[in-house]
């Protein structure tokens, strides 16, 4: 590594703007930007703002239904297919509308940034694939406006049931060719990230000195290339099954057990395209804020690697009681993926190990989902052993499960996300104080709102009823993870209030990194960046160039330690 | 090149190594025989991880990337244009309505098939030609 | 910077607190909490795998809440110990790697995970094993929303079941369906489905198999305590998903006799097979799996 200063520049830009059109400014522009922009900023925003709106109304959908579950008997929903029909949308919505958008919108905007490019490797396929999924999701959830309503089969949409025989109706239609689409733009999302990450890095800025965050959206591409084409190939033949009588589910052919093949084929590796990416944000925010590097970079990079290809090898562990699996085989395999994540968490509590941590409002996010992802994990490994599963499979503690596990991490991935990077993407930093507020109710409304599905799990709750016995007796224990949801669906209020006061009260941020030790490249340019990212770009010699650029006296000295690793520079 | 061809290498050879192993247990100790959805499809990312490896391993030797790779890679040596970038276009809205009324159009009704057709056609046209007509006529 | 010395006795000393509150508050736990909250009677297991699913439950999570612990300890000991004082500045060590504390810590779950398999593999194989001639079948058939229990051995079948009407409503379980078994008589309950795909769960069983359309699935058990047990439909079947609701009687021999004479009587003899489903089609993936036999099978007889 440089001893020297590493700061060199030189220009290097797009190619010219020739044609820029300088059209009016105000609304009209804005709008014309956003149908025609090509910029993978705006894009990322686009995707992050559309993920948002999606997760408001999933939101809604799911306060809907713990309302429905205060006491037994039905309050909310007019007739028990509604009831489907909402957690149906809420779990679709969350997962593809939601959480993958989600990945794409944080990938559009960092990755570039992050490895030193001007703009994505094709910019027109990428705002074709933020169509494509804007469309599919609308057409989707349109079955809502339909006579019989939405899909009511739920997400996972098992054959025969979601076949016409018992469940006609064009919701479901809607349903299958608007994910159909949505996955399309999904698959050419991931292959725009995966050739961008390949092949336009800047010099010096090789595949290991690449922020985790690019290395987990490369791995969450590949993940995306390899796990919904199989989904597009299902939904494609569900619907053929729907309109042409194709018989391809049929249960003559054993075509229930195909479909559960096939959907879950795609669902289990499609977990990971949600968590990889939130992982790589966390990644990003806990050594900017213990003020230490990584600990274990390419360990963390190898144990992703390890989670993505062993996660599409386990598919069949969510069709233990189906009978005809090989439960040995993907026992064995799930488990094994508790290694690679347990790998990450000691990496991440190395980082922290002896650093010197302050508690702005993204790490605090950052530790709430290390808290609570945690307990994500060990529920799963709990699930990893059919001898439970076959227990407590389709019951509340599943939902808790991935609840903890999804929600964990998208959930505080994202906020984590927002409040880290909200300087970059629009030149503001997020109030810290509101911040908090959000945090606590969050945290407090979540773990209420799941921790006790797991007992409702244990003690006899099946998932996906609208109604219980009075002699059941889970009349507390569904009014307290109510009162959760509702509180959690209120800490959205301090977030939104935090966004309009921000933009209406505070001044521009003028500095590049308004942390103080970000690590990669985005933090090298101005907030925010210029349409092709950067000014000036500095020498890449480590894994964080700008904490290099900004903290040389540490960068040289860091160098020295590689040698002596006894001597402290802390100094008090 | 190299690094990110062999992330594909080694993930091809695990799958091709999943694949016998998932054949091998499930063709011997299940009472049915071999499971052939998840055997073929499991093959099929084994074929997908070596056919981009081929791809990033043939064209890493025949074009040069730029030192992106190299671990002394200065910023001036790649000066000047990095390449030709839209700087806006409507053809991805259009293409994409297009795309989305076909889909629609089989969900709920033909004649909104017809529409996309229309409207998707236009779309192509307008991407493939936005950079060839114009003041960018050849 | 950082007083290590003093605070590790102290801890050490703590420790040994916790540990024994730890063993006073196992002391003084219920039944239902050293079962770690799983279903079950004090008067005794109720089926011949209950007690092998409970201990793994309860040995599974005494290992993973150590674990949880650690990483939560560890996470918040972070938080505490290293924050930063205002009086600091300047910056920690800038360590990157430690090989052998990371060899360590993927070494040690490897380990954990092997012992987890290995327990899972041996108790597994006990759960899904068949004896070749199980005491008694029964078949069950699931429908929308409701299910139908046919006694095989005896040639004689329940009246067709109806969904609950009255979910949520006191009394409704009165109403439920209900299937007979004979107490210690090892069961073979063979699934199947007119439909679509549901799930046979009885709660207190701590066991559910799905019954898939065009296939039987079966499993063996043997009931080993009297009650009343409630049954599920655990697998997303429809609208009325959430009425698919049954009652499980174990009786006693004499008892299940009765029943069975009773059901005779009635009329209620021959089967309510799944030939009666509503698409009236052969399902031909049924023979290829009848002749496969299921996964577990016992070698000689018990």
């Amino acid at each position: 590594m440089s001893t020297q200063t590493p700061v060199s520049t030189t220009t290097r830009s797009a190619a010219p703007d020739r044609f820029v059109k300088s059209g009016s400014t105000g609304l009209g522009k804005q709008i014309f930007n956003v149908l025609t922009t090509t910029d993978h900023k705006m894009i990322g925003i686009l995707y992050m703002s559309l993920a948002f709106a999606f997760f408001a109304f999933g939101g809604l959908l799911a306060l809907g239904i713990r309302a429905e579950l205060w006491e037994p008997g039905l309050q909310v929903v007019v007739s028990k297919d509604q009831y489907n029909q909402l957690f149906t949308m809420h779990g679709t919505i969350m997962l593809l509308m939601f959480g993958t958008p989600l990945f794409n919108g944080f990938a559009n905007f960092l990755v570039p940034l992050q490895i030193g490019a001007v703009d994505m490797a094709f910019p027109r396929l990428n705002m074709f694939a933020l169509w494509l999924t804007g469309f599919g999701s609308v057409i989707a959830v349109s079955g809502f406006l339909t006579p019989q309503g939405a899909a009511s089969f739920g997400w996972t949409a098992y054959a025969p049931l979601s076949d016409t025989t018992f469940t006609p109706g064009l919701g479901g239609d809607l349903w299958v060719f608007g994910l159909a689409l949505q996955g399309f733009g999904t698959i050419l999302g991931s292959v725009n990230i995966i050739t961008t990450i390949i092949t336009m890095r800047m010099p010096g800025m090789t595949m290991f000195r690449m922020p985790i965050f690019t290395w987990n959206a490369l791995i969450t591409g590949v993940l995306v290339l390899m796990a919904f084409p199989p989904l597009a190939s299902a939904l494609l033949a569900l619907g053929a099954d729907r309109r042409f009588e194709a018989n391809i589910f049929n249960p003559e052919n054993g075509g229930p057990i195909l479909w559960q093949h096939l959907f879950w084929f795609f669902g289990h590796p499609e977990v990971y395209v949600l968590a990889l990416p939130f992982f790589g944000i966390v990644t990003e925010i806990i050594p900017a804020f213990s003020r230490k590097p990584i600990f274990g970079y390419k360990t963390l990079v190898g144990a992703t690697i390890a989670i993505a290809a062993l996660s599409v090898t386990v598919w069949a562990h969510h069709m233990y009681t189906l009978g005809t699996v090989m439960l040995e085989f993907f026992a064995f395999m799930t488990m094994l993926i508790a290694v690679p994540t347990g790998v990450k968490f000691f990496n991440w509590i190395g980082t922290m190990w002896r650093g010197s941590i302050t508690f702005e409002t993204p790490m605090l996010f950052t530790l709430g989902f290390l808290t609570t992802f945690i307990f994500g994990g060990l529920t799963g490994v709990i699930l990893s052993t059919p001898v439970l599963d076959f227990h407590i499979q389709d019951t509340y503690f599943v939902v808790a499960h991935f609840h903890y596990v999804m929600a964990g991490t998208v959930v505080f991935g994202m906020f984590a996300g927002f409040y880290f990077w909200w300087p970059k993407m629009f030149g503001h930093k997020l109030s810290e104080s509101i911040g908090k507020v959000h945090f606590w109710l969050l945290t407090i409304g979540f773990h209420m709102t799941f921790l006790i599905q797991h007992w409702l799990g244990v003690i006899g709750a099946p998932r996906r009823y609208v109604n219980y016995l009075a002699e059941d007796n889970f009349d507390w224990l569904n009014q307290v993870s109510t009162v959760g949801a509702f509180i959690m669906g209120a800490s959205t209020l301090p977030f939104l209030l935090n966004v309009v006061l921000t933009h209406i009260r505070t001044e521009k941020i003028e500095v590049d990194d308004p942390w103080g030790f970000g690590a990669s490249l985005e933090w090298a340019t101005s907030c925010p960046p210029p349409r092709h990212n950067f000014h000036s770009l500095p020498r890449i010699r480590s894994e964080r160039p700008a904490f290099d650029l900004h903290h040389p006296e540490v960068a040289a000295q860091d160098h020295m330690l590689e040698q002596e690793p006894a001597v402290n520079v802390r100094t008090n | 090149m190299r690094p990110a061809a062999r992330i594909f290498w080694i993930l091809g050879v695990f799958f091709a190594l999943v694949a016998a192993a998932y054949g091998t247990v499930t063709g011997v100790y299940e009472p049915w025989g071999i499971e052939m959805v998840g055997l073929a499809t499991v093959i099929a990312l084994s074929g997908l991880g070596f056919l981009i490896a081929i791809f990033l391993t043939l064209t890493g030797r025949h074009h040069s990337f730029g030192s992106a790779d190299s671990l002394d890679g200065e910023v001036e040596d790649e000066p000047g244009v990095q390449g030709s970038f839209s700087p806006y276009s409507w053809a991805p809205l259009w293409a994409s309505l297009g795309a989305s009324l076909c889909f629609l159009g089989i969900a709920a009704g033909w004649w909104i098939f017809a529409f996309g057709i229309i409207v998707g056609v236009y779309g192509v046209l307008l991407w493939v030609l936005e950079f060839s007509r114009g003041q960018h006529a050849h | 910077m950082i007083p290590q010395a003093p605070q590790r006795s102290r801890r050490n000393s703590r420790m040994a607190a916790g540990l024994a509150l730890a063993v006073l508050f196992l002391a003084g736990c219920t039944a239902e909490q050293q079962r770690g909250f799983m279903p079950g009677h004090d008067a005794g297991q109720v089926t011949n795998q209950t007690e092998r699913i409970t201990n793994f439950w309860v040995g599974s999570w005494s290992v993973l809440v150590l674990v949880g612990l650690m990483i939560w300890g560890l996470t918040i000991w972070c938080a505490i110990a290293y924050r930063r004082r205002k009086t600091d500045t300047g910056f920690p060590i800038q360590l990157r790697y430690h090989v052998p504390l990371e060899l360590m810590f993927t070494l040690l779950p490897v380990v954990m995970v092997l012992t987890l398999f290995y327990f899972t593999q041996r108790d597994v194989g006990e759960i899904e094993r068949h004896a070749n001639e199980p005491d008694m079948v029964v078949e069950v058939v699931g429908k929308q929303w409701s299910w139908d229990f046919n006694y095989v051995s005896e040639d004689v079948h329940e009246p067709a079941g109806v969904q609950s009407f009255a979910t949520g409503e006191e009394g409704a379980e009165e109403s439920l369906p209900v299937l007979y078994l004979p107490v210690d008589q090892n069961v073979e309950i063979r699934l199947e489905s007119r439909d679509v795909v549901h799930s046979f769960w009885v709660v207190d069983f701590l066991y559910k198999k799905d019954m898939v359309p065009g296939f039987t699935n079966s499993f063996q058990v043997t009931p080993t305590l009297e009650g009343t047990y409630s049954g599920k439909c655990a697998e997303l079947c429809g609208e009325f998903h959430s009425d698919m609701l049954f009652n499980l009687e174990v009786v006693s021999q004499e008892e299940f006799d009765a029943h069975m004479q009773q059901l005779e009587d009635d009329g209620y003899t021959g089967q309510l097979g799944v030939d009666l489903n509503r698409n009236q089609e052969e399902w031909s993936m049924r023979e290829a799996h009848e002749e496969a036999g299921p996964r577990v099978r016992e070698e000689a007889d018990q």
